[in-house]
């Protein structure tokens, strides 16, 4: 009883088990999903600005292949991450100066509303501008 | 009430010391207004006296029972199995996490107690640093003063460490003071113990919190702690803000 | 020479007031408790502390001890404490007719108390039924029975005692001429068999006491008494709430953090292992506890539980038999040399039951060390588990 044991946490798996949890904690979860794919973006995005160095035919053989879908809806997740995670942001500083948090849940759902909205938004200026 | 009978299983963590986590299930008979901690004891009483369990004085007033109860944060001793489970349903009960485990549900919530003891929290309070705000009934805390005296009341925080289970980050962050440590300190207020602004205003502090606001959802004694953690980075930047200026 | 050894059964109220007390005076102390801190009666108190006006007409022996004890606990272990005094208040004329009795009685045992008229008592605690026709200030208070234990335990922890949790005392070690020489015991969390040596045992098990004696051979006159308490989820008042009269069912009703709690019932059982709450027994609560308070019936229930308070002496209605406490040393009673047996009494007089039971050890094994425990602040109760 004496000896100091690990605690019993399954690590970063915790962060994304919904099982058992509330509105802020769906939030939250989603939170860090959208960090996650927003840095993985971040990363392709700078290998795709790589493909400027080596001349205009490698950029827009990478542009043709960027039309393709599945990276149009690859696009569309960074969006919604993109404005979930920064109305979430807004959402979680607002609070942080003790302002409405009381609230928190209601304004998760602005955020996800917004979020909501701007994605149709996006999507329809994609889809019509090609 | 009637003479209501359930058929519930219990679905019960089992650990004892290095061996490997099992599940046992215990078939009982209950009465649905009966609270989860009883079915427990009763598990222990008739069918298996190796099973340990903390509890101590079954009304929530000293947070011994917390447990996950079908994968969410619960004082079992106030928990009725109806609100739970259905007859012929499932309980599922495990043990708190984030806390190392001592055997089957019990564990070592030293990391809470230790943490609480930096911030100085009070197990009691005069009632006029902690007042009964939202009783409907004729609030007592307008009667006069006793003798002259104030009246104490032990704090709301009885340390069950739901809080601390049911947070996101409290997993991987094994030094974060956690939200019962923190609404303890904003309790108390910056202005009053300047020493605590550097204990909690760092990274293992309030500044871990990344507002998943579960600690409020499970905490079962009105303490709200995702509120007093905004509140309190509410009073960090203004003592910041206020020190800067009074340098410059 | 060596500290000399004694092994604690139980840490319920009794255990770990004889846990601080003997380690106060020196010795090494090992308590085998089979749950956690205070699981059993202890923990499932009301949470009263007593004045002793309860019982200063019926049992004035108690009524003196609970007084003193009050007195000293606030002092020594404010943190567990709400010191906010209490209430005894008369509705109906045979109420009344107890009033001269509980001046007398009060006054008897040093009591301190005060009359209130129904209005002055109204403004005090303004959820009080208003058909009260008088009321009686006592120096009452309310303890949190976790962190009260815990405050004991982790005071005798820091003077050296070993605690083992959740670990069962199987048997009882024999020297072969029916001597006790120390525990067989089993530890659930670890799920290990070990021996402990002891120069004296001490059983402070309770209303569970003839389990351990029986190990021994020996049987106890002991009745296991039952009742019920249930807590309703909002805070009507900031005193305890006694009614005025003899003591009966549910007639205390008092304030725990944002709750009330009212207690309780009273009737005898041949096991205290589990004893079901009786619904019968927790509507009464309401029905009792909304005399005194009628504002309870607005209030939902929050928790209903049932402690098993261990009263000396033989299948005697509970009310009956005083609430004192009694230790027994098993050389002068039962010839057998190393046990000593600790029961009754209730949670405010808990450090005074370790201070006899210490005092009889003392005695037995001709050590001359006085008793320090009522000018000992203890420790936070929290330094149990932080070193």
């Amino acid at each position: 009883m004496e000896t100091p044991k690990k605690p019993n946490s399954r690590g970063i798996f915790d962060w994304f088990d919904p099982r058992g949890r509330n509105v802020g904690g769906w939030g939250f979860i989603i939170n860090r999903l959208s960090a996650i794919g927003l840095t993985v973006y971040l990363y392709l995005h700078l290998y795709m600005l790589g493909k400027l160095a080596q001349g205009p035919e490698a950029f827009d053989a990478f542009i043709e292949t960027a039309k393709t879908p599945l990276i149009m809806f690859g696009e569309m997740l960074v969006i919604i991450a993109g404005l979930y995670h920064g109305f979430n942001g807004l959402r979680i500083a607002l609070n942080s100066f003790g302002i409405a948090v009381p609230a928190q849940r209601q304004l998760l759902y602005g955020v996800v509303g917004i979020t909501l909205i701007g994605t149709v938004v996006f999507g329809v200026r994609m889809l019509t501008a090609h | 009430m009637t003479e209501e009978k359930w058929t519930v299983k219990f679905v019960i963590f089992r650990k004892k010391g290095d061996q490997p986590p099992r599940y046992d299930s215990y078939v009982l008979e209950v009465k649905p207004d009966e609270y989860v901690i009883d079915g427990v004891e009763r598990i222990w009483a008739f069918h298996d006296r190796s099973l340990i369990f903390a509890h101590a004085c079954h009304h929530s007033t000293c947070g011994a029972c917390g447990m996950r109860v079908n994968d969410v944060e619960k004082l079992t001793c106030i928990t009725k199995i109806r609100d739970v489970t259905t007859n012929g349903g499932t309980i599922k009960i495990e043990p708190l996490r984030n806390f190392p485990i001592i055997g089957d549900l019990v564990v070592d919530m030293t990391r809470m107690y230790a943490a609480m003891d930096r911030v100085h929290a009070k197990a009691v309070h005069p009632l006029s640093a902690a007042p009964l705000e939202g009783e409907g009934i004729r609030p007592p805390r307008e009667v006069p003063r006793n003798n002259g005296d104030e009246y104490l009341r032990l704090a709301d925080c009885i340390e069950c460490g739901l809080c601390i289970s049911a947070c996101p980050v409290a997993g991987t962050a094994e030094e974060y003071l956690g939200p019962a440590v923190l609404a303890a300190a904003q309790l108390q207020g910056l202005k009053h113990n300047p020493d605590l602004l550097d204990l909690v205003d760092c990274a293992n502090g309030l500044w871990r919190c990344h507002s998943a606001y579960e600690c409020t959802a499970v905490c079962p004694s009105n303490v709200d702690p995702g509120w007093r953690i905004m509140d309190l980075r509410r009073q960090v930047v203004g003592e910041r803000i206020r020190r800067w200026f009074a340098k410059a | 020479m060596s500290k000399p050894h004694a092994i604690v059964i139980g840490a319920g109220f009794t255990g770990v007031a004889i846990a601080h007390d003997l380690a106060l005076r020196g010795f090494a102390v090992t308590v085998v408790e089979r749950g956690p801190i205070i699981n059993g009666t202890s923990g499932r108190t009301h949470g009263l502390l007593h004045s002793g006006a309860r019982y200063a007409v019926n049992d004035q022996e108690s009524a003196i001890e609970c007084i003193q004890e009050n007195q000293i606990l606030r002092l020594i272990v404010p943190d567990a404490i709400e010191p906010n005094g209490g209430l005894f208040i008369g509705i109906t004329d045979e109420d009344m007719a107890y009033r001269e009795k509980f001046i007398e009685g009060c006054a008897a045992c040093g009591i301190p108390i005060t009359e209130l008229s129904p209005k002055e008592a109204l403004r005090l605690e303004p959820n009080l039924n208003p058909k009260l026709q008088t009321a009686f200030t006592v120096p009452d208070g309310t303890f949190d029975p976790l962190r009260l234990a815990l405050a004991f335990a982790a005071s005798a922890k820091a003077n050296g005692a070993v605690f083992h949790l959740y670990t069962d005392v199987v048997d009882l070690l024999s020297d072969g001429q029916g001597n006790i020489v120390g525990v067989k015991a089993w530890d659930r969390a670890a799920d290990k068999r070990f021996e402990i040596q002891g120069d004296i045992v001490v059983n402070a098990t309770g209303a569970w006491v003839g389990k351990i004696t029986a190990m021994a051979g020996i049987s106890v006159p002991i009745t296991p008494t039952p009742g019920v308490m249930v807590a309703y989820d909002k805070r009507l008042t900031q005193r305890a709430i006694n009614l005025l009269n003899k003591p009966g069912d549910g007639d205390i009703v008092l304030p725990q953090r944002r709750m009330m709690v009212v207690g309780t019932t009273s009737f005898t059982i041949e096991d205290p292992d589990y004893v079901p709450v009786y619904e019968d027994h927790v509507r009464l609560m309401m029905e009792r506890g909304a005399n005194l308070i009628p504002a309870l019936r607005q209030t939902r229930e929050r928790g209903a539980y049932m402690a098993t308070r261990p009263l000396i002496g033989a299948s005697a209605p509970g009310r009956s038999i005083s609430r004192t406490f009694k230790a027994y040393d098993h050389k002068e009673s039962d010839n057998v040399e190393g046990l000593v047996t600790i029961t009754g009494g209730k949670a405010t007089t808990l450090r005074l039951m370790a201070e006899k039971t210490v005092d009889l050890i003392c005695k037995k094994m001709n050590l001359n060390i006085p008793c320090t425990t009522a000018e000992t602040p203890l420790l936070s109760y929290r330094k149990f588990y932080v070193n």
